[in-house]
């Protein structure tokens, strides 16, 4: 069933009824998809064409019959989240805290934070964990060059000392160079076709999908004189979205941040992005700190945990993360040092 | 093919046509003819034929062929271990880069006035050419200059004192072959360089970079130095600025990684006022700072000059110490070697950045 809409093109076959006179008739009438044709009255649509209303009433019932979708009843919905999610940690437990156990498959999570405050490295850490610890495939879409094989072996060095299965789990983290929104299109709409298929077929199930970064591709086409930015940058989230959630999978994506008037932090892409992902979390360094690879994460969006919670970690290595939680507006001098 | 339409590249123009003609996919326009195109959608037969070459093109770009193809991070790790770096001839520098510069990445240095940014790009553009036997890539560079700040005799001195040190090092017969054809002229005529003197020749040297990179496969190096002087001056619609530089960034990452040349860019700091405080940032925005792969932060501490690595995808953090002496640029005089942790990548170019430290070659 095409779940694309009705946006379909009134040709002979696709129904019963239809034949090319049809067709010609309410061409005319500058009718030409089937919405087209459902969102007219039948009745003035026989006066102006000339066809037979009990025909156009005939065939609007079998169009509406054939593309109309099926309405679900929250309690299949519900079983349905029940049995097929499932909750992909991110080796780190600070940052698994904060987002209540880890990444949801089904949803979308956004980092964001400025340049260097450790959002590649998250990225990296997650695919690290997932391919070796929980020995699945890991897609990763790269619009940065940002992603350095070498390093996943360093981290996958701090996990376990044995060569093959430093190996095997880099085998199963499958990386996507695109540097243009047209070419993330083309790869999402690959991927929802038939690269997801494939992927689980040969073996170890694809969970997680990663875009470093989502708006390196997006950003310069919003605003000014531009019309297209919008439409496109819908289309990315809708590819995101629906690949979520038929295929089960947890999306992290990488988003850079702006200064307001205020000179205050915001992430990109405007309002319009921010309904998109599921959970959002803010990363920045740490001021005047004694290592300079503290990293602290702040959830800014959540539809499970509070607002604002705030956890601090080591972007060094990912076995070693001091864990202090605040919430609320505590500023950070006051929290006690480790 | 699965596409949708509205995500194919055509002209918006085009594509609202379309879609209201009622094609939701590409597969739908794919068996069409130009003529019943143009007659259902309403365009012109130029546009049709456009449209049509677009989705038939076989000769699939490379871009395409990327968007549906992975490699596993394990392929990526042989190529990122075949592929080289180009080195500083400052070995503290080198050693926090990982072995230097990284070829297939872009790398952003910024800094004040004075403080090494053109020293550094003329030293790699030199460096760039040292032959592979001596630990180098033997590339050509292409050198683009919009502040006019490039001196070809500066270039020359460092070419010169770069030829010297490899005399020194040439220990085999492969080298010393390699050390007849190493003059300071060949490494000049290596040098490509061309003048930007505003921000629409900028971008449309950049346009052009593929089709002479393709032309010109030896080359390892693009320098555009700066990137920030052409965008500083008399733009007045800011947030136009920002979205040119964007489109920048991504169309240089593109180059970077197709046609496995370092990009260096070079830029210049602004003074951010906040909570009363005065910080030196660097300039063109927030947004440009997400553009580069990685940065590198040039600044005087006193009478010290010290480069940072502020972001990178590879290598820790790490700040160390630099001089500029007649011969280009080098480790600053009694500096331990840092014990940053370095890459899996062992740079084979290591061991005559060390020597030179304790050779006085002047």
């Amino acid at each position: 069933m095409n779940h694309l809409g009705v946006m379909v093109i009134l040709r002979e076959g696709i129904c019963p009824g239809i034949n090319e006179e049809f067709i010609k008739a309410l061409q005319s009438e500058d009718i030409k998809t089937v919405e087209d044709f459902v969102s007219c009255n039948p009745e003035e649509l026989a006066q102006k064409c000339s066809l037979s209303y009990k025909a156009l009433v005939a065939v609007r019932r079998l169009l509406l019959a054939q593309y109309t979708a099926f309405p679900v009843s929250g309690a299949d919905l519900y079983e349905e989240l029940l049995s097929s999610t499932a909750i992909l940690s991110t080796g780190n437990p600070s940052l698994d805290k904060l987002l209540d156990s880890g990444l949801y498959t089904g949803e979308i999570t956004e980092l964001t934070g400025s340049p260097g405050s450790g959002k590649t490295q998250v990225c990296f850490s997650v695919a690290v964990n997932i391919s070796h610890q929980l020995k699945q495939t890991v897609f990763y879409i790269d619009t940065k060059s940002g992603m350095c094989a070498n390093r996943l072996l360093q981290m996958l060095q701090t996990k376990t000392p044995n060569m093959e299965e430093q190996m095997e789990a880099l085998q199963k983290i499958k990386v996507f160079r695109v540097f243009d929104v047209f070419s993330l299109l083309a790869c999402l709409q690959h991927l929802r076709s038939n690269g997801l298929q494939k992927a689980s077929v040969g073996g170890g199930s694809v969970k997680a999908l990663m875009v470093d970064s989502v708006s390196a591709v997006l950003s310069s086409l919003l605003g000014g004189k531009q019309n297209e930015g919008m439409s496109l940058l819908i289309q990315v989230a809708g590819e995101l979205k629906m690949i979520a959630k038929d295929f089960n999978i947890a999306i992290l994506v990488t988003n850079h941040v702006t200064r307001d008037g205020n000179g205050h932090l915001k992430a990109g892409l405007g309002q319009s992005w921010s309904h998109v992902p599921r959970t959002r979390v803010l990363l920045q360094r740490v001021e005047d700190a004694e290592t300079s690879s503290l990293r602290t994460a702040t959830l800014t969006k959540s539809s499970r945990q509070a607002c604002h919670l705030v956890e601090e970690f080591d972007l060094c290595h990912w076995s070693e993360e001091r864990r202090t939680s605040i919430s609320g507006k505590r500023k950070l001098e006051e929290r006690s040092k480790p | 093919m699965h596409r949708t339409v509205p995500s194919l590249p055509l002209a918006p123009s085009v594509k609202v046509k379309l879609i209201n003609a009622g094609f939701q996919l590409a597969s739908d326009l794919i068996d069409m003819r130009p003529l019943q195109l143009c007659k259902e959608a309403g365009i012109s037969q130029e546009e049709a034929v456009e449209v049509l070459q677009m989705l038939r093109d076989d000769g699939q770009p490379h871009q395409q062929r990327a968007a549906t193809e992975s490699l596993t991070a394990l392929d990526l790790l042989h190529q990122e271990q075949a592929v080289g770096s180009i080195v500083t001839f400052c070995s503290a520098l080198d050693d926090a880069l990982g072995g230097g510069v990284p070829v297939g990445k872009t790398t952003e240095i910024c800094g004040a006035p004075g403080v090494g940014k053109t020293q550094l790009c003329m030293q790699l553009a030199v460096d760039v050419q040292i032959p592979v036997c001596f630990g180098g890539l033997g590339g050509k560079a292409l050198y683009i200059d919009t502040e006019g700040s490039f001196l070809v005799q500066r270039v020359a001195d460092m070419a010169e004192a770069a030829v010297q040190h490899c005399t020194l090092l040439a220990e085999d017969t492969e080298q010393r072959q390699a050390l007849e054809e190493l003059t300071v002229e060949k490494i000049l005529s290596n040098l490509f360089l061309v003048r930007c003197h505003d921000y629409v020749e900028l971008l449309a040297e950049v346009y052009l970079l593929p089709d002479f990179l393709s032309e010109h496969p030896e080359v390892r190096l693009v320098v555009i130095d700066s990137i920030a002087f052409p965008f500083r001056h008399d733009f007045e619609d800011l947030s136009q600025r920002t979205r040119l530089l964007n489109g920048l960034a991504q169309q240089l990452i593109q180059l970077a990684t197709q046609h496995s040349v370092a990009v260096i860019l070079t830029n210049q700091m602004t003074t951010r006022v906040s909570n009363g405080q005065s910080k030196l940032v660097p300039a063109l925005g927030e947004s440009w700072g997400h553009a580069a792969t990685q940065r590198l932060i040039l600044h005087w501490k006193g009478l010290r000059r010290l480069a940072s690595l502020y972001k990178s995808p590879s290598q820790m953090e790490a700040t160390i110490q630099y001089q500029i002496t007649v011969q280009g640029f080098r480790d600053a005089p009694d500096e331990p070697r840092p014990t940053t942790a370095s890459s899996a990548v062992s740079s084979p170019s290591g061991n005559h950045s060390k020597r030179l430290r304790m050779e006085d070659l002047s």
